[in-house]
């Protein structure tokens, strides 16, 4: 895959212009297996959706079918247009009275709310839609998009989203250095194993993650570590915490000013594995390689 | 090795506190060595020794010194002060109160520098500054938990522990709601207030222990005094004990050593519990030999606990002192006569 990127960029450009007519319309009612294991039974076409999960939101209308949201989750903000629908909430204080008095025939909510009880005894379809790592991303976008019979987009969007990765990842594997880099999520330590979402990013972004696989998805780090590794570039903290921090200024990244918060939209976008997940691969890819995109 | 008997001395003599007390003091120093040597980065001992002999020293420091010098030995110490400061404070707190169940966090003293913690974390100031607010707002807690206790010129024991439990239930409720408000940062408030000896540098330490030592050495002077409260309000009064200005003292030197403590490595619960109790049932109950004993004990354990933060998967060092801490006490208590 990695020797043939140019050409995989060819094929997803011809490609889609075939495929797009290859994926049927969906037929009702339709069932599937939701993200909680649970057998759910799509009746008809959902026309009215209550969406709980930002990346959900952003991929629904992706698909081109914002205009059947009828309320999102407090942290739904993206496209700018579900800014003005109504907010039922968030993970741990969702409206139960709310949703319902919204009438959803659909509503897509994450692994954690454990909403799905008393809204399915509300007589409510409920589907967990919870896309957490690289792969899944791609997987449940054609969920979505066979349960709101918009099959061939969600076939196209996946195939723009892999394409647009691939342009990115050729600028970077021809990168002369990669740098070693401990990217920081939370200053308790907690930092990204490389099979997590971000830690695929990032190294596709042609950094090489000090954290090995062993160490898990979202690892809490020893400071002990980090120092050991001493890491070219830091990704997620500013200069100032990191020199504060006992031991570290004599790290590489430390010496170098290579320490570098990631900008509070980039940030946004990370925890987000939707359709904008080329975009966030663009902002990692500049920080670690800002000589790239001049 | 007995429970001491009523009317038997209660102190035992001379030869044999100073015999135990040496087997103590080398106990924590053998774990002060152990947790120097081990971490989540391998550095062979002939190392160690010269990173910590090129940081007394003062000379340049290079390789792995770094790691021992600036990272893990201030870990080891904050671990040891912060030990032995609970500890002390948990047994102190049990005496003035005679309530076994008491522990330094009993007058709000935690929720207080949660909500410091919190605020500041919620809007974004600087790490260093975090601390700072902290103490102030666990101070203040307990200033308040006093005020809504006394009677008068009295701070009645009973009075004062609702008075605690409120005032930290209130000031957790509101930690919580600035937690649920701010969504990437609830983690951060999360951590903090589940402690953590992980970022602990020598500033750090020179910042806890004049309230440690201050707050600790006046505890462990009031020992005599604690003693003899332990025979009652009156007659402590009788016997010439003041006994509500010995309470207050208490709770303000305890406070504020533990407000340091919490300040700066977060909530680390069961140390300032259950370390006076082993003591106790091993080595009588007379706070003279409480309160030395309960520091050594207790920097022991916290070093020891956060060795195996450290180096296993449990990762936070509260897990590991009540995970570990509360079946061995449970087994001391089945094992000893506890009345």
């Amino acid at each position: 895959m990695q020797k043939f990127l140019p050409l995989t960029v060819l094929s997803l450009t011809l490609g889609t212009a075939t495929l797009s007519r290859a994926a049927g319309a969906t037929t009702y009612p339709l069932t599937l297996t939701d993200d909680l294991g649970r057998q759910v039974t799509v009746k008809a076409e959902p026309r009215r959706i209550v969406s709980l999960l930002p990346s959900d939101t952003e991929t629904l209308c992706a698909l081109g079918v914002c205009d059947r949201l009828v309320g999102v989750d407090t942290y739904s903000d993206f496209p700018q247009q579900v800014t003005r629908l109504p907010k039922v909430g968030g993970l741990y204080d969702p409206d139960l009275e709310k949703i319902v008095a919204l009438k959803p025939d659909l509503v897509v909510v994450s692994k954690y709310g454990k909403l799905e009880g008393p809204l399915t005894r509300a007589g409510i379809t409920v589907l967990a839609v919870n896309p957490e790592t690289y792969d899944e991303v791609f997987s449940k976008t054609l969920t979505l998009g066979r349960v709101v019979n918009r099959e061939a987009q969600a076939k196209q969007l996946v195939l723009n989203m892999k394409r647009d990765i691939a342009r990115v990842e050729i600028l970077t594997r021809n990168a002369t250095r990669k740098p070693s880099t401990y990217l920081e999520i939370d200053p308790a330590p907690y930092s990204v194993g490389p099979n997590s979402f971000i830690g695929v990013l990032l190294a596709k972004a042609g950094a090489r993650n000090i954290i090995p696989a062993s160490m898990g998805d979202f690892p809490k780090v020893d400071p002990e570590f980090i120092v050991k590794a001493n890491p070219a570039l830091m990704l997620g903290l500013d200069l100032k915490t990191a020199r504060s921090r006992p031991g570290w200024n004599s790290l590489q990244a430390v010496k170098t000013g290579r320490v570098l918060p990631i900008p509070k939209e980039l940030n946004t976008i990370l925890g987000r594995p939707g359709p904008r997940l080329p975009e966030a691969l663009r902002g990692l890819a500049r920080l670690v390689h800002p000589e790239l995109f001049r | 090795m007995s429970y001491e008997q009523e009317g038997r001395v209660l102190v035992p003599p001379v030869p044999r506190r100073l015999g135990r007390t040496a087997v103590l003091v080398l106990v924590l120093l053998g774990a002060v060595v152990l947790a120097v040597g081990l971490g989540s980065v391998t550095i062979p001992p002939g190392e160690v020794l010269g990173a910590l002999w090129r940081g007394i020293t003062g000379a340049e420091l290079a390789g792995n010194d770094v790691i021992v010098w600036q990272l893990r030995l201030p870990r080891v110490v904050m671990g040891v002060v912060v030990g032995a400061c609970l500890a002390v404070c948990g047994g102190a707190f049990q005496g003035v109160f005679r309530n076994p169940l008491a522990d330094p966090y009993l007058l709000g003293v935690a929720s207080g520098a949660g909500l410091g913690a919190a605020v500041g974390i919620v809007a974004g100031w600087p790490r260093g500054t975090i601390p700072l607010a902290a103490l102030v707002t666990a101070l203040a807690a307990v200033a308040v938990t006093l005020g809504l206790a006394r009677e008068g010129r009295r701070f009645p024991p009973t009075r004062l522990i609702l008075a605690g439990v409120v005032v930290g239930s209130v000031l957790s409720a509101l930690t919580t709601f600035l937690m649920l408000g701010g969504e990437d940062r609830a983690r951060r408030v999360l951590a903090y207030t589940l402690g953590d000896l992980g970022f602990s540098g020598w500033p750090d330490i020179a910042a806890v222990l004049p309230y440690a030592a201050v707050g600790c050495g006046v505890l462990m002077l009031l020992g005599r005094a604690l003693d003899t409260l332990q025979l009652g309000d009156l007659t402590a009064r009788s016997l010439g004990v003041p006994v509500e200005r010995l309470r207050l003292l208490v709770v303000v030197a305890a406070s504020l050593a533990t407000a340091a403590a919490v300040a700066y490595v977060g909530i680390i619960g069961f140390v300032g519990l259950i370390v006076p109790h082993v003591v106790r049932l091993v080595w009588g109950a007379s706070h003279r030999v409480l309160l030395p004993v309960s520091a050594l004990l207790g920097g022991t354990l916290l070093v020891l606990a956060d060795l195996l933060a450290r180096t296993t998967p449990l990762s936070q060092v509260g897990v590991v002192t009540t995970l570990l801490g509360g079946p061995f006490f449970l087994w001391l208590l089945r094992r000893g006569r506890y009345e």
